[in-house]
C-alpha cells in the first residue's frame, strides 16, 4: 500500500496525462484492430523520436524560464554539415561528433546572449534560428545531400533486439538519462532552483550565467543529435528540414506540465507523456483514416484540452498557496 | 448586539488539510475605530483577514456588516461591502502617474468614452487636498518614496468608497517621519467615519495608532484591549504567553584584533562613499540609518550584487579580486537580503532543497549525484535547530509563514558555515517570538567566532543583538557607538 502511495505521489502531477493516454488507448483499441500491437507502439515512439529528443533540451531551457526557438535551425545546420562531411570522406563517428560540436556552439552563443548580454531568450534564439537556417542555405545552395555510409544508417536508423528501431532506443535512453539527471544530480536540481527564483540562487552563491548557458548548450547538442537521427532515417539531408520543430518541442513540454510563464516547473517524465500524447493523436488519426486536412485542426483541439485540464487541476490544488508572479531570467542573470 | 458595530466576524472556524488554524474566532470592529489585529506568525491572523477578503472561505461562522449577514465568497464580494485591502506588497504601476494609479480601473472618461486625463487629475487633486497631502498628481509613482506609495494605495481604497480599510503591515517599510505622516492620515480617515483594521508586528505602532487591539493566539481570540490601558509587555504576554525579548548573553570577544572583514574606501557614485569598516571575528556589528542612508546599497555592494566605483573588500586580511556572490561564498561570506520574497528563497522547492542550496556540492556522492539520505538528515537537523515550523522538510517554502520562510533563508546561510555573515533587515515582517529565535541563532554564531553585520532600520533590534553600531547618514559613516552605552532615543537623534 505504501509503495502504491509513493508511486502515486510521484506521478500525481502527471495523472491527467496518464488518464488521457489510457482512455485514448482503450478507445482506440476498440475502434481499430491495428492499434493494440507492439509494432504500433514502436511506431508511435519512432514517429515522435526527433522532436522528443529536442523536447528534452527544450524542457531544460523552459525550466530556467527561457525558451529556445533555434532548435530547428541548429538541427538543420549541424545535420547538413555532418552529411557534407561524410560525403567528403570523413568517418561517420567523427561526422556525428562534428554535428554535436556545432550544436553546442550554437547553444553557447544562445547562452551567452541570454545570460551575459541579457537579450530576452525569445529574441536571442529567434535571431539564431534565422542565422543557422541562413548558414545552412548558404552552404547547401538549396541542394539536398544523400547516400550516407552504412554504419551511419545503422547508428540512426538500424534495428536492435528483435525489431526495435535505433531511434526508439535512443529516445528512451535519453529520456531516462535526463530524467535521472534533472531529478538526482546537483546540476539538475540547480536548474530547478535558478528557474524557480534566479534572484535567490544568485544570493545563494550560484553562478546563474553558467547554469543558463549550460541548458542552452545541452539543448543545442540534443537538437543536433535529433538531426543525426532524422537524416539517418531519411538517408538524406534536405534543405527544408525540421521546420516547425521548435513549436512541436514546446508543445510537448507544455502538455507535459512545464510552465513557460514562470520557470522551475516541469519534469522530463511529463514531457515524455507529452510527446506520447502527440504521437497517439497522429497515430490514431492515421489509423482512423482521417483526412490529412483535418489532422492539424484535431491536434490543436486535443492539445488545448490537455493543457486546459492541467491548468484547471493546478488552479484547484494551488488554492491557498500562491505562486509568485512570473519573473524573467534576464533581470537576475 | 452593540449598535455602533461596523463589522463582526463571529465564531470563525477554518482548517487546512485537517490542521485547524482558526478555532472559533470572534472579531468586532466599531464604526470609526482603528482596531489592531495582532498575533505571532502562524497564529491565524492572516487567515482571518483572508477570510474577510474572500480569498479563503470559512468552514463555519458568520460575518455581519452593519448588522446584516454578509456573504463573502470572493474578493469582489468584499469590495462590494466596502471593505478595502492595502497589502504589504504594494500593487502599483510604477510608470503611471499618481492620478492614474489612484483611479486605475476607474479612470475618468470623456463623452467619447476615451480616457480624460484632465478630469482624472482634477479628481485626484481633490482627494489629495482632502487628506492634506502635498503630492504632484502627474509624478510617476515609480519615483515616489515608500510612504507616498503607501498613501496612494490608501487613496485607491478610498475611491472605492471603502468604509472598512484593512492595512496589512503598512509601516514596515516606513521610517519614523513617514510613519508620523501615515498615522495622521489614518487619524483623519477615522474622523470621517472610516473603520480601520491595522495588522502589524510593530508593538509601538500598534499602541500609537489603535483604539483597541485584538490578539489572536493559536487560532483563538486571546483578548481585546483598549490601547491606552496597556503596554508592550501586556501585548507580548497575550501573544506569546510570556515576555520573550531580552538581550542575549554574549561571550566576551576573544580577540578583537582578528579582523574577519574589512572595507577600505568603499564608494559608489551617489549612493555611499568612503566607507571604512572593520568587523572582527566573533563580533556582531550593526549598521543603522534612515531609509535612503545607504544601508541596503552597502550590504549589496559588499556581496557583489551591485557594482562599486572604488574601494576594496578584505576577507581575513586578503583582498578579494572578484567581488561576485559566488566568489564571496567561496571566501566564506553569506548574505540574507532585504527582500525575502524576491531574493530569499525558491517558493516551489522544498525546505530541504532551499536550506541546502548553497552547499549542494557537499550533499553529493560522486559525479554530482545527490546523496539524498545525507541531505534529508542534514536539513532535518538544521530545520530543528532553527525551529522552522513545518509539517515536513518536503513542504515547499512558498507555503510557509513569513517568519518561517525567513528562518529557512537564514538556515541556508548557516549551512554554508560562513566566516562573515551579512544580514539586511533580518527580521522584517517576522513576529516577536521568531525574532527572539533569530537573535539567539545570530548570538550563537557569533559566540562560535562568526563575524556578523546586521543592517537594520529597527533600532531596538540593533540595540538588542549588536556589540557595536555604526551610524550611517547620507551614505557616509558619521559615528560608531557601543550598543551597551547608548539607547534608542540617542540613536534616533544620531541618525536623523
Amino acid at each position: 500500500m505504501k509503495i502504491f502511495k509513493r508511486l502515486y505521489s510521484n506521478v500525481a502531477e502527471q495523472m491527467v496525462l496518464i488518464v488521457i493516454i489510457v482512455l485514448f488507448s482503450v478507445v482506440m483499441s476498440i475502434v481499430s484492430p491495428y492499434f493494440f500491437r507492439m509494432s504500433n507502439f514502436v511506431n508511435i515512439v519512432q514517429y515522435v523520436s526527433v522532436y522528443g529528443i529536442t523536447a528534452i533540451g527544450m524542457t531544460m531551457v523552459i525550466l530556467t524560464g527561457g525558451i529556445n526557438l533555434s532548435v530547428g535551425g541548429t538541427l538543420a545546420l549541424s545535420a547538413w554539415v555532418a552529411a557534407f562531411s561524410m560525403l567528403a570522406g570523413v568517418p561517420w563517428p567523427l561526422a556525428i561528433l562534428i554535428a554535436l560540436v556545432i550544436g553546442s556552439a550554437v547553444g553557447t552563443i544562445n547562452g551567452f546572449a541570454v545570460s551575459v548580454i541579457g537579450i530576452p531568450p525569445l529574441i536571442a534564439t529567434l535571431a539564431l534560428e534565422q542565422t543557422t537556417r541562413g548558414l545552412q542555405l548558404v552552404f547547401s545552395k538549396g541542394k539536398p545531400l544523400y547516400g550516407f555510409p552504412e554504419g551511419f544508417l545503422k547508428f540512426g536508423a538500424g534495428k536492435v533486439i528483435g525489431d526495435i528501431p535505433m531511434s526508439v532506443l535512443w529516445t528512451l535512453i535519453l529520456f531516462v538519462f535526463f530524467a535521472f539527471f534533472l531529478g538526482n544530480t546537483r546540476l539538475g536540481r540547480t536548474i530547478y532552483a535558478v528557474g524557480g527564483n534566479a534572484n535567490a540562487t544568485k544570493i545563494a552563491g550560484i553562478n546563474n550565467n553558467r547554469i543558463i548557458s549550460f541548458v542552452y548548450v545541452m539543448c543545442g547538442i540534443l537538437s543536433s543529435f535529433a538531426g543525426i537521427i532524422l537524416i539517418a532515417r531519411m538517408d538524406s539531408a534536405p534543405t527544408a528540414i525540421a521546420t516547425g520543430l521548435d513549436m512541436q518541442a514546446i508543445t510537448a513540454c507544455v502538455i507535459g506540465g512545464a510552465s513557460v510563464t514562470c520557470g522551475g516547473k516541469g519534469r522530463i517524465f511529463g514531457t515524455f507523456l507529452g510527446i506520447i500524447i502527440m504521437g497517439l493523436i497522429q497515430n490514431s488519426l492515421d489509423l482512423l483514416n482521417v483526412s490529412a486536412y483535418y489532422q492539424q485542426f484535431v491536434q490543436g483541439l486535443v492539445i488545448f484540452a490537455a493543457v486546459a485540464l492541467d491548468a484547471l487541476r493546478n488552479k484547484q490544488s494551488g488554492k491557498g498557496f500562491k505562486i509568485p508572479l512570473p519573473r524573467s531570467t534576464r533581470s537576475a542573470a | 448586539m452593540e449598535k455602533d458595530l461596523k463589522l463582526e466576524m463571529r465564531d470563525i472556524y477554518k482548517d487546512f488539510a485537517g490542521n485547524p488554524v482558526l478555532k472559533g474566532v470572534t472579531f468586532q470592529l466599531r464604526r470609526g475605530e482603528v482596531h489592531s489585529l495582532m498575533g505571532a506568525n502562524g497564529a491565524g491572523k492572516s487567515t482571518l483577514v483572508k477570510i474577510l477578503n474572500g480569498i479563503h472561505n470559512a468552514d463555519a461562522g458568520t460575518i455581519y456588516i452593519d448588522g446584516q449577514n454578509a456573504n463573502i465568497k470572493r474578493s469582489e464580494d468584499a469590495e462590494k461591502y466596502g471593505i478595502s485591502f492595502v497589502h504589504q506588497e504594494l500593487n502599483i504601476c510604477p510608470d503611471l502617474s499618481v492620478a492614474e494609479n489612484i483611479f486605475i480601473g476607474r479612470l475618468e472618461k470623456n463623452r467619447f468614452g476615451l480616457y480624460d486625463m484632465t478630469k482624472t487629475k482634477k479628481k485626484a487633486q481633490e482627494l489629495l487636498d482632502m487628506i492634506q497631502i502635498n503630492l504632484d498628481v502627474t509624478e510617476k509613482v515609480g519615483r515616489l518614496r515608500g510612504a507616498e506609495k503607501q498613501i496612494i494605495e490608501i487613496l485607491k481604497a478610498l475611491t472605492m468608497n471603502a468604509s472598512v480599510l484593512v492595512l496589512d503591515e503598512p509601516t514596515s517599510s516606513l521610517n519614523e517621519k513617514e510613519k508620523k505622516t501615515f498615522f495622521e492620515i489614518v487619524d483623519r480617515l477615522k474622523k470621517q467615519g472610516v473603520s480601520t483594521i491595522f495588522i502589524s508586528h510593530f508593538l509601538k505602532d500598534v499602541l500609537t495608532i489603535s483604539d483597541r487591539v485584538t490578539v489572536i493566539k493559536d487560532g483563538v481570540n486571546n483578548g481585546v484591549f483598549y490601547a491606552k490601558d496597556i503596554d508592550k509587555d501586556t501585548l507580548i504576554t497575550a501573544m506569546m504567553g510570556s515576555a520573550t525579548i531580552k538581550r542575549q548573553d554574549r561571550k566576551k570577544i576573544q580577540n578583537e584584533n582578528q579582523i574577519a572583514m574589512e572595507l577600505i574606501d568603499f564608494s559608489s557614485s551617489n549612493k555611499f562613499g568612503n566607507i571604512n569598516l572593520k568587523v572582527s571575528k566573533g563580533s556582531i556589528l550593526g549598521v543603522c540609518g534612515l531609509l535612503g542612508a545607504g544601508k541596503t546599497e552597502i550590504a549589496r555592494a559588499i556581496f557583489g550584487l551591485d557594482p562599486i566605483d572604488s574601494g576594496r573588500v578584505l576577507i581575513n586580511g586578503e583582498k578579494i579580486d572578484k567581488v561576485t556572490p559566488d566568489n564571496m561564498l567561496i571566501n566564506g561570506v553569506t548574505m540574507v537580503s532585504e527582500d525575502r520574497k524576491v531574493e530569499g528563497f525558491i517558493p516551489l522547492l522544498s525546505i530541504r532543497e532551499n536550506s541546502t542550496l548553497s552547499i549542494f556540492n557537499k550533499m553529493c556522492k560522486q559525479a554530482g549525484i545527490f546523496d539524498y539520505a545525507k541531505q534529508i538528515s542534514y536539513s532535518e537537523e538544521l530545520a530543528k535547530k532553527m525551529t522552522v515550523k513545518c509539517s515536513s522538510i518536503e513542504q515547499p517554502v512558498g507555503s510557509l509563514s513569513g517568519g518561517n520562510q525567513q528562518k529557512v533563508v537564514i538556515s541556508r546561510c548557516v549551512a554554508a558555515e560562513p566566516s562573515v555573515f551579512i544580514l539586511d533587515e533580518p527580521t522584517r515582517g517576522v513576529d516577536v517570538h521568531a525574532k527572539a529565535e533569530i537573535y539567539q541563532i545570530l548570538t550563537n554564531m557569533a559566540n562560535n567566532g562568526v563575524a556578523i553585520i546586521v543592517f537594520s532600520s529597527e533600532l531596538e533590534e540593533l540595540l538588542e543583538v549588536c556589540d557595536d553600531i555604526v551610524i550611517l547618514k547620507k551614505g557616509r559613516i558619521t559615528e560608531m557607538v557601543r550598543a551597551t552605552d547608548t539607547d534608542k532615543n540617542t540613536l534616533l537623534s544620531k541618525i536623523s
